[in-house]
């Protein structure tokens, strides 16, 4: 992160020096800090209206009852997650459902629970290593988040993308979960 | 499915869970006050930034030097911010997509690939560092290479679909 602003920053102010326009300097990288107040406001229709409904969904209860339908499926990927199963599957369900803020806690929950049975304390088991890789694929069933951002700027079709991401988030999950069974297995034929 | 009915679905399953909706969406919206609060410094960086970037002739520069190499990929230059800060941060891949959005529009061939692109993949490092951090894990084992796999495979899936939807 801090590599990809330092060069910008420096590359943008040396070419500007090199091109002998010192001045457009401030004004350009001023006008930037402005807009981000423009880009939030933006955002911020957005934000609100679907951390509202999210959390209306999640006071249906809808994570619990995905959590619910989920759970057959992750006896296969997590087969010692112990006490740490419920927790594991309501992370999985928040974050299918685009409920970044709500999987966090479960996740941490999670990597508690897995942690009270490590043997051995520091090194992740394989438990924790395939929840996080789940995690960083990221399949969303709807990203709510993404079409809201795309109408508050002015899109004619915000939802267009949906389908697309799906199937690509769905490949990435795919890649992700094959993957997890191929690097745990060596290590369950030895126990 | 349309996003109104989505809506309109999950409105009535709130209702018949006797979930109280206004008190549910006011404790929602009050959520993302913080976060807006917390993403306008990173917008500001990341904007002030690019703008610099751009508006100096690096942007035209570096891309005319790299673009062959990056066509060649099916990548446009003009992604490669986004792709960049997207494994580290949320919200300044929030703020590359605005710039995207802004530079090109939503609905350019460009903000349709990028929104795809954003959309399918995750803050692996964010989320790495803050649930290892939590149980105070050093040994990582597989997670970092495969979690990298399969941020790869989104983005070259989502370049492959993009082009398929959106010619």
């Amino acid at each position: 992160m801090n590599t990809v602003i330092l060069f910008l920053l420096i590359a943008g102010i040396g070419v500007s020096l090199l091109s002998r326009n010192a001045e457009g300097v401030l004004s350009a990288l001023q006008q930037g800090a402005a807009d981000a107040i423009e880009t939030v406001l933006r955002l911020s229709g957005a934000y609100l209206l679907w951390m509202g409904l999210l959390n209306i969904a999640e006071k249906a209860g809808l994570i619990r009852a995905l959590s619910r339908l989920l759970s057959p499926a992750l006896k296969l990927l997590f087969p010692n997650a112990g006490a740490a199963k419920e927790a594991i599957s309501l992370n999985l369900a928040a974050n299918m459902l685009g409920m970044g803020n709500a999987a966090t806690p479960y996740g941490l929950t999670a990597m508690r629970l897995l942690d009270e049975s490590n043997p051995q304390k520091g090194v992740a088991t394989n438990e924790m290593c395939v929840l996080l890789v789940v995690n960083a694929s990221c399949l969303e069933l709807y990203p709510a988040a993404l079409v809201g951002m795309r109408t508050s700027f002015g899109s004619l079709h915000p939802s267009t993308v949906v389908l697309p991401t799906l199937l690509s988030s769905l490949a990435a999950t795919l890649a992700a979960v094959v993957l997890c069974l191929v690097c745990t297995r060596p290590c369950r034929s030895r126990s | 499915m349309p996003i109104a009915i989505l809506i309109l679905l999950l409105l009535f399953y709130a209702a018949v869970r006797r979930v109280n909706v206004f008190e549910a969406f006011r404790e929602g919206a009050a959520r993302a006050i913080p976060l807006l609060v917390t993403i306008l410094p990173t917008l500001a960086v990341f904007s002030a930034a690019m703008g610099l970037f751009r508006a100096s002739g690096a942007f035209d520069l570096l891309s005319s030097f790299f673009s062959p190499a990056l066509r060649a990929l099916g990548v446009d230059p003009a992604l490669v911010p986004l792709l960049l800060v997207r494994p580290f941060s949320g919200s300044a891949a929030v703020a590359a997509l605005s710039d995207i959005f802004t530079q090109y529009g939503p609905d350019s061939r460009i903000g349709l690939t990028a929104s795809v692109l954003l959309g399918s993949s995750e803050t692996i490092f964010y989320t790495l560092a803050l649930y290892f951090g939590s149980a105070g894990i050093k040994k990582t084992r597989f997670t970092v290479p495969a979690a990298l796999f399969a941020m790869l495979t989104s983005v070259v899936t989502g370049l492959l679909f993009s082009s398929l939807f959106f010619g």
